[in-house]
């Protein structure tokens, strides 16, 4: 709880409730800076790489790909896993953190829900391109129709991942959309700008703040976060049974839900911090998001990265001791060592050591180590994701069958598109909505000073 | 809100004056009209005594998506089109449950996420019903239907003053 005197305040300064409307909606109603128009130029070019390389696929096929029948999930596999990854924070922050009542959770849950939509949205793209003819993807969805065996296979973690990416989606952006309904009121009410006014009013539906508004407000979000926190931890065990079920060495393992969930934990996390910073030092949003907020997601980050270090170690392990030469061989010498060994210890490195900087507080309170250090993680869980796919694929059990997987031009175009529709997406954030949920803010406000009444016998705790 | 009603509305500053005027009035037998906040406060919606039985009705979605998926499944696995896989069930129940977990959660917040815009009175295109522009931004505002508050107006406009209300003043809805 932020009541002690450990944690430090959640808002510098002494702030009235209109001041923090006023400073949080500063970006919106400001004059778009420059670095605006240029980052939003680079991010438009690469977006254009992604769909002339997706105009490719589509046009000419899958063949256009490295991908070779023994490697048969390449980069899109990988990125698709890497962006579902990290479209795990918002719900993990909103709802884990909602639960664990933790306070802080406020100035940044906002940024990780906005990032947890538009990464979902990269993410979905590459099974559906993957998919081959993707516009008869409608093809998964069960219903009755005149093909052959009329069900989809219900059996098929295939399809579980269809569901659950599809559900993920659409729960993760009403829940953030709802979350933005007494803000965008708040702009509303408080605009100049009779356009602003006309919009944002659209979207807030009507809200004024009401009791019953607010009760029933309250209903909803116990009911979303409550069910969505078993989302989180669904969507990626799902994602992982993908690997799991099948019999390749190296993915045929029972560590894999959990690894996979804490991994996306992991990476979204990472993501979030890339974000704050960059929300901190270039929209001054730092005495909302303060350095101990930075400091609590970086401790979360040290525990996390001790959990993905054990599971890398007892992958590790059990391929040792199940005395499976084909497990043996895909960690030891097509990991550990062997032609995808940079792979293999760019994982290790970045999310398993480098983290462990943060139990040092000098690093925590040092905004460009943590950027540059959140930045690794990223590429450290890539790396993960490469690892998993392509070793395990490219040398299985029959040596005749082994082949080598390189990506070809049209796979980083398209994985770069999705990068430059991620920055596109979330400078658009940036620009038009709330960076920091404005209500849950102010509610928070009055735990601001810092409070010794849990010294106090008979004292109560004020949750929310 | 029904037209021409006349108000009365009292205007705080901060959460505790607001909850402490709030109380008082509650105390005096004084019908509150309606209370708009910046932000939830559970004192307020504990008192004005509303309730919602949205989590109820959320339950109820599950049990229905429960039933359906668990039924459509064994109905299309089972009864439609049974296939064969070298001797196994056709009900194969276990592995249904993935897909009823992760469907349930959607229908849940879907029809969740209907209610709420139908009871809360939130939906696309709905005009606000502004009673002070500042409710949403840094003001705690307390409204009294002048025909139905059940006390006087000197009496309870000296009530939410003795209790910090920065502000007090009548209204007419149009």
């Amino acid at each position: 709880m932020y009541k002690t005197d450990v944690r430090g305040k959640l808002i510098d300064g002494e702030k009235s409730l209109s001041q923090i409307s006023q400073e949080i909606l500063a970006p919106i109603d400001a004059k778009v800076p420059k670095w605006w128009y240029i980052a939003m130029g680079i991010s438009l070019v690469m977006l254009a790489l992604g769909v002339k390389s997706i105009y490719i696929t589509l046009t000419q096929g899958i063949g256009t790909w490295g991908v070779n029948s023994t490697v048969a999930w390449g980069w899109e596999i990988i990125n698709f896993v890497w962006w579902i990854g990290i479209g795990h924070a918002g719900t993990a922050f909103s709802i884990f953190l909602l639960i664990l009542r933790q306070k802080w959770r406020t100035a940044i849950n906002r940024a990780a829900e906005a990032m947890t939509v538009v990464a979902v949205f990269c993410a979905a793209l590459f099974p559906l391109m993957h998919m081959g003819r993707p516009w008869l993807f409608f093809y998964i969805f069960p219903y009755p129709n005149t093909r052959g065996p009329l069900w989809v296979n219900f059996n098929s973690p295939l399809f579980w991942d269809f569901m659950a990416i599809s559900a993920y989606l659409l729960i993760s952006a009403s829940f953030w959309y709802f979350g933005m309904v007494p803000d965008f009121a708040t702009i509303r009410d408080t605009t100049k700008s009779k356009i602003k006014k006309a919009i944002y009013g659209f979207f807030a539906f009507g809200w004024v703040g009401s009791s019953r508004e607010w009760l029933r407000y309250e209903g909803l979000a116990f009911v979303l976060g409550g069910i969505a926190a078993v989302l989180v931890v669904s969507v990626h065990s799902i994602v992982s049974t993908d690997f799991a079920v099948s019999i390749e060495p190296g993915w045929h393992t029972t560590l894999f839900p959990p690894y996979f969930v804490v991994g996306a934990i992991f990476s979204g996390f990472a993501m979030v911090l890339t974000l704050v910073t960059l929300m901190k030092k270039l929209y001054k949003m730092g005495d909302f998001i303060t350095e101990n907020h930075v400091d609590a997601v970086c401790r979360i980050l040290v525990f996390i990265s001790l959990i993905m270090g054990t599971a890398y170690i007892t992958e590790i392990f059990i391929a040792w001791y199940s005395g499976s030469e084909y497990e043996m061989y895909t960690f030891f010498k097509n990991r550990i060592t062997g032609e995808y060994a940079i792979q293999f210890w760019g994982m290790f490195i970045f999310n398993a050591l480098l983290p462990q900087l943060f139990w040092s507080r000098k690093v925590r309170r040092n905004l460009w180590v943590v950027f540059v250090i959140s930045l690794f993680i990223n590429l450290g869980m890539w790396f993960e994701r490469f690892n998993i796919v392509v070793t395990s694929l490219s040398k299985n059990y029959l040596p005749a069958s082994w082949a080598e997987y390189h990506p070809t031009f049209i796979e980083i175009g398209f994985f770069i598109g999705t990068l430059g529709m991620f920055s596109a997406g979330v400078l658009l954030f940036f620009r038009y909505i709330p960076q920091i949920a404005i209500s849950e803010v102010k509610m928070i406000s009055k735990y601001n000073t810092q409070q010794t009444d849990h010294l106090k016998p008979g004292h109560h705790h004020d949750y929310e | 809100m029904i037209t021409n009603r006349k108000y009365l509305v009292g205007v705080f500053d901060d959460e505790h004056t607001l909850k402490d005027a709030f109380q008082k009035a509650l105390d005096k037998g004084v019908v509150i009209e309606e209370v708009y906040t910046p932000y939830p406060i559970h004192e307020i919606l504990h008192g004005m005594k509303n309730k919602t039985n949205i989590t109820t009705a959320a339950f109820f979605y599950g049990l229905f998506a429960v039933v359906m998926l668990i039924g459509g499944m064994y109905y299309a696995a089972v009864v439609d089109w049974p296939l064969h896989f070298g001797g196994k069930p056709f009900n194969t129940f276990p592995s249904f449950i993935v897909v009823t977990i992760v469907a349930t959660i959607l229908t849940i917040t879907i029809l969740t996420l209907f209610t709420f815009s139908a009871r809360a009175k939130i939906f696309p295109g709905k005009k606000e019903e502004i009673i002070d522009i500042r409710a949403t931004d840094d003001k705690f505002i307390i409204l009294l239907d002048q025909d139905k508050m059940g006390i006087d107006k000197p009496e309870v406009t000296k009530l939410f003053q003795a209790n910090g209300a920065s502000e007090v003043y009548e209204k007419e809805s149009n």
